[in-house]
């Protein structure tokens, strides 16, 4: 990558049974997307951590996708609720510190959602490519 | 008590007795209508594209003066009230209609105002029990129908002063009076409305129907609180005669006119001769007059 | 230091044309604790797992990460090998670069593909270094079974349960099992009456050694998880010793009191104030309704006391609280129809002869009010024209219900046809919107209604029902020849929504199971799992769950009674170890993880001194009851709680790998 310049790195946070599945499928249909994105698997989104998202930025990500299921098909019955309402806050503490919202994604991709998956990591990418490398936030922490 | 009053066009003009009758009526009730210091034409028709709101801004322009003048505003004729109450009913929902209407028409309505058709005034504010004390002259033995039309209970959930599949609030009212109340099937169905510039026809087979099942339940006359529907109405008693031999014709006249007359006004001065089918004679016969 | 062994599968060229596994492997030595790797064409063939085992042993490894397919294909098969080698399955991981990577980047050059596997790999290694060796749980397991409610779904849930041996308790709220089934005259499409199929069913479970049928109950309060719950009954004092009671009826011959049927539907139908719903009740032991009986209302009469041969009157009774413990619940609490008073239109409650389909039934059977002649309520004539409306508030999203009650359809042809056979002169018409049969021989027995039965269709609404000379009149559109439509009818039979059961709310609320926004109870998968709660242990039968016919809801009561079998078949309950877990000694008892957690997992346990005083509380998780969300974890503050399985230590040490 680095002869051909800087690529954004993206770190995405999902969820066990729909948006995992859904990654799946895309490789299964043999979907084709941009390479740049780590998926970190866990149960469910309301496992997530908002320290997650700190801790991806601070080890060189430079933009996180956090998905789950649909509202209403969580496998837990409600982990995306709580995801969402946690989502909702911490997106606002996060544009509070001035951190440019185009570097935070969230989404729901279901289990057979996988052209939405690719054209999602696609646009993700896109969006974290525009906002540039996440320099800043690095050298807070040296 | 002073509430605010938008009268509308119709009631200075071909409407006065309705204007009239309630305003000396309820002023017997303790209740003073205060007509809007400014007011204009309610725009008659409720238009019914959802993406222009240009359309609402004669009601908006009335229910802003309105509440500057007061907290609630209340109207007589059907129609008023329907476009009122949906003007206000969407502008308290569409928070960037208010205010493209508010840019256009230079005003700072807020959405405070409670529309009120004047049935409700009485119902709620004065209450029929209260009615029916004030009543010096019953009107025994008088079998009316009321007619709701359409535009006192739909759309439900925006105006309905009732519920709009089986209505009472009519019934209520009059029993009030001491009327023996005729309830008949097409209380609730449509006129024909304002098909009457250029269906006559339509309005005539229409109307027709409402008359006829209101005689066939024993009515004497009909009253309403809309000069359309009266006025529909009234014109589709001679060809219902034609068609129906057994139909006898009978005054269509407004609620108002009755409550009047309960409530001990002057009798000829709630009747103007305005009406196609005079009341007077059945009342005279009635003792009431 | 670790011993960590790593697999680079080829997966014949699916992983191999896009990423050079020999290189990956090769980066993967470079790490600390990484002491084998190897890549390899197909680690999942019996060759592959072979070499697994044997390097595990030989180079005394303790821990795997296999880079290969998705997880979700050979997490399992790798876990297992890992096993039979002797190495804890969870010190096993898989990394995903195939699915993930190798068919997703097609880069023929392998140098995506290659760089992206060598960091997803490096990122399982870390976080294969924070795993711990877990075990599976074993949860004992009460073998026997509640069934809530006593409608056929009900009934046959618990018949199926019993049959194969195990122990049923079948709670009922009215005095009699048999539910909606037994009010009904005939059934769809085999005509074949309601009673006759339904009551061999009712003795047989009444009679059946392995069920203990308790009626005029409800079930106030359910604690525990699957395995282990302890459930509150409330039994209702029937005023009647059951053991002593005969059945006799001459109470009820006697009684001089009287009151409005239920099971009747229709006001004006009464029963005695001491009585049984219907003559083939099961259990034929009356109740006396004390809301309407003088001897609790006024303390006077007493006849019943005095006629009853055993002395099984006994006005003293009190309601009995009793608990159980059950291993499995199955949920099968039944519909009500929708009350269709507000349908001003259709004039019910204000015109006599318009009636609800459910009244229809009772018109139509043997046992009802009028021993089967169809004749309307208001002077007892005998209908010549009887109009059927549809979809009475089903598939009306402004004044009803957005769903179809599925049922209507075909109960409303059925009715045409029990109305054609009684009055052979008579003209039946049905309002509807669209015919929705089917179902094995429905739309054929439809059709049967229509082509030779008589039974005339129009396609459109009813605007508007009113009496005019001691007809019904019903006016309505006929859409599909354009016209309007006014029948003169004698009777209206309007065909009403299904609605969930008064309380069904409360009662899931009780039960920690989720429901949807009219009160239907919520399925665990739409399709896979139809019969299953999201909470472990509770199933669904019947229309507790959504409209259906009396097929479905036995062939549901089948399908709950083999999940609870098939439970109680094991041992004991055999858990993944995925688990939340609280650190006692952090925990602040500020009690997010309790309200977060959707399976009322979280348990507020006292930790006391050695004087047995409360020292503090802490959180405690109920490994039963626990399916390994994590909510809980995210939403604690001070910590205290994690995730077996993905711990924090975990998943930060793969995000530390990022790099």
């Amino acid at each position: 990558m680095e002869e051909k310049g800087w690529e954004p790195r993206i770190v995405a946070f999902v969820c066990n049974w729909c948006t995992y599945a859904g990654a799946d499928l895309a490789g299964t249909s043999r979907l084709e997307y941009r390479p740049e994105v780590r998926i970190i698997k866990l149960p469910c989104t309301g496992r997530i951590d908002p320290l997650f998202i700190i801790k991806a930025f601070e080890k060189g990500a430079d933009g996180v996708l956090v998905s789950g299921c649909h509202p209403g098909d969580c496998h837990y019955t409600s982990g995306n609720y709580h995801a969402r309402r946690r989502w909702i806050v911490f997106r606002e503490l996060l544009k509070f510190a001035g951190i440019d919202l185009r570097r935070v994604h969230f989404s729901w991709v279901s289990a057979s959602e996988a052209l939405k998956w690719r054209d999602l990591i696609n646009e993700v990418i896109e969006t974290v490519r525009s906002a540039g490398p996440f320099e800043a936030y690095r050298r807070l922490n040296p | 008590m002073e509430i605010p009053y938008y009268p509308g066009c119709t009631l200075n003009t071909v409407a006065r007795d309705f204007d009239l009758s309630t305003r000396r009526s309820l002023k017997r009730l303790g209740i003073e209508l205060k007509e809007l210091s400014q007011w204009n034409c309610c725009g008659a028709v409720f238009p019914l594209t959802p993406d222009n709101v240009m359309g609402l801004s004669a009601p908006a322009r009335v229910l802003n003066r309105a509440e500057k003048e007061g907290d609630k505003v209340t109207t007589l004729c059907s129609f008023c009230y329907n476009v009122l109450k949906r003007t206000d009913y969407r502008l308290k929902r569409d928070r960037e209609g208010l205010e493209i209407i508010n840019d256009f028409n230079e005003g700072d309505y807020r959405g405070k105002v409670r529309v009120l058709h004047i049935l409700e005034v009485l119902k709620e504010l004065v209450g029929f029990k209260e009615v029916k004390e004030k009543v010096s002259r019953p009107l025994k033995g008088v079998k009316v129908a009321p007619y709701y039309g359409c535009m006192l209970l739909r759309p439900a959930e925006e105006v309905g002063i009732d519920d709009h599949e089986s209505p009472t609030i009519f019934e209520d009212f009059l029993a009030s009076l001491g009327c023996d109340v005729v309830t008949y099937p097409k209380r609730i169905d449509c006129c024909g409305a304002h098909m009457a510039m250029g269906r006559e026809d339509m309005v005539s087979e229409m109307s027709g129907r409402i008359l006829l099942s209101a005689h066939e339940g024993g009515a004497e006359m009909v009253v309403t609180s809309c000069p359309l529907c009266l006025y529909n109405l009234e014109r589709s008693e001679a060809p219902l005669m034609k068609r129906e031999p057994g139909f006898k014709a009978m005054p269509v006249l407004y609620f108002s006119q009755l409550l009047g007359l309960a409530l001990g006004e002057d009798g000829d001065g709630l009747f103007s001769g305005k009406n196609l089918y005079d009341p007077r004679p059945l009342l005279r016969d009635k003792g009431l007059l | 230091m670790a011993r960590i062994g790593v697999f680079v599968c080829q997966c014949g060229n699916n992983i191999a044309s896009t990423v050079d596994t020999q290189k990956v492997a090769e980066e993967m030595k470079k790490i600390p604790g990484v002491v084998y790797t190897q890549d390899y064409k197909f680690m999942c063939s019996a060759v592959g797992q072979e070499l697994l085992k044997k390097v595990v042993k030989e180079h005394r490894l303790d821990g795997i990460v296999v880079a290969a397919c998705s997880p979700h294909m050979h997490e399992k098969t790798f876990r297992k090998a890992c096993e039979a080698a002797g190495l804890n399955p969870y010190r096993c991981e898989i990394a995903n670069i195939r699915e993930q990577c190798s068919w997703v980047h097609h880069d023929k050059t392998k140098k995506t593909g290659t760089l992206k596997s060598t960091d997803l790999t490096r990122m399982t290694i870390e976080r294969l270094k924070k795993n711990k060796p877990l075990k599976t749980i074993n949860i004992p397991l009460k073998k026997k079974a509640l069934v809530i409610g006593g409608g056929i779904a009900g009934i046959q849930a618990a018949l199926d349960i019993a049959e194969s041996g195990y122990e049923v308790i079948l709670v009922e709220k009215e005095p009699s099992i048999g539910g909606h089934m037994a009010q009904l005259s005939e059934t769809f499409p085999t005509m074949d009456c309601s009673q006759c199929i339904l009551t061999p069913k009712m003795v047989e479970l009444s009679m059946h050694e392995k069920v203990r049928l308790l009626t005029y109950s409800e079930v106030e309060k359910v604690e525990g998880y699957i395995g282990n719950f302890r459930v509150q009954i409330r039994k209702k004092a029937k005023s009647v010793i059951e053991d002593l009671c005969t059945g006799c009826g001459e109470c009820i011959e006697k009684c001089p009191f009287k009151a409005d049927s239920e099971f009747e539907v229709m006001k004006g139908h009464k029963r005695k104030v001491i009585y049984v719903p219907f003559p083939q009740a099961v259990p034929n032991i009356p109740v006396i309704d004390r809301e309407h009986c003088p001897k609790f209302l006024k303390d006077k009469c007493g006849i019943c006391a005095k006629v009853c041969g055993p002395k099984a009157i006994d006005y003293s009774q009190q309601d009995e609280i009793i608990t159980e413990e059950v291993g499995a619940i199955v949920v099968a609490t039944g519909y009500d129809l929708m009350p269709v008073e507000s349908f001003g239109e259709y004039g019910y409650g204000r015109i006599k002869d318009v009636v609800s389909g459910l009244y229809f039934e009772r018109l139509a059977s043997a046992s009802g009010p009028t021993g089967g002649e169809i004749r309307r309520p208001s002077d007892g004539k005998v209908p010549e024209t009887v109009v059927f409306i549809q979809c009475v508030g089903s598939r009306d999203p402004k004044r009803g219900v957005p769903y179809c009650s599925k049922i209507c359809c075909m109960y409303s042809a059925k009715h045409t046809m029990l109305y054609k056979h009684k009055v052979h002169h008579g003209q039946a018409y049905v309002f509807y919107m669209d015919i929705r049969s089917g179902g094995k021989r429905y739309d054929e027995f439809v059709r049967r209604a229509i082509e030779e039965e008589g039974a005339v269709y129009l396609r459109g609404r009813v605007s508007s029902v009113y009496e005019r000379d001691g007809k019904v009149i019903v006016e309505g559109a006929d859409t599909l020849s354009g016209t309007q439509v006014e029948i003169e009818a004698d009777m209206v039979v309007l065909a009403t929504a299904i609605v969930p059961r008064k309380g069904a709310k409360e009662l899931a609320q009780r039960l920690g199971i989720s429901y949807d926004t009219y009160g239907f109870y919520n399925e665990s998968h739409p399709k896979l799992r139809p019969v299953e709660t999201n909470t472990a242990g509770i199933f669904l039968a019947g229309t507790c769950q959504g409209p259906m016919d009396i097929p479905d809801s036995v062939a549901q009561g089948s399908a709950a009674a083999s999940k609870v079998i098939s439970l109680f078949s094991r041992e004991d309950l055999v858990r993944e170890p995925i688990l939340a877990e609280v650190d006692e000694r952090v925990c602040n008892a500020c009690w997010d993880c309790y309200y977060a957690c959707p399976y009322s997992a979280i348990e507020q346990h006292p930790l006391k001194g050695r004087d047995g005083s409360i020292v503090r509380w802490v959180a405690r998780v109920n490994e039963g009851a626990c399916q390994g969300c994590g909510v809980c974890v995210a939403a604690c503050r001070s910590k205290a709680i994690d995730l077996k399985g993905y711990t924090d230590e975990q998943v930060y040490a793969a995000i530390n790998a990022l790099v």
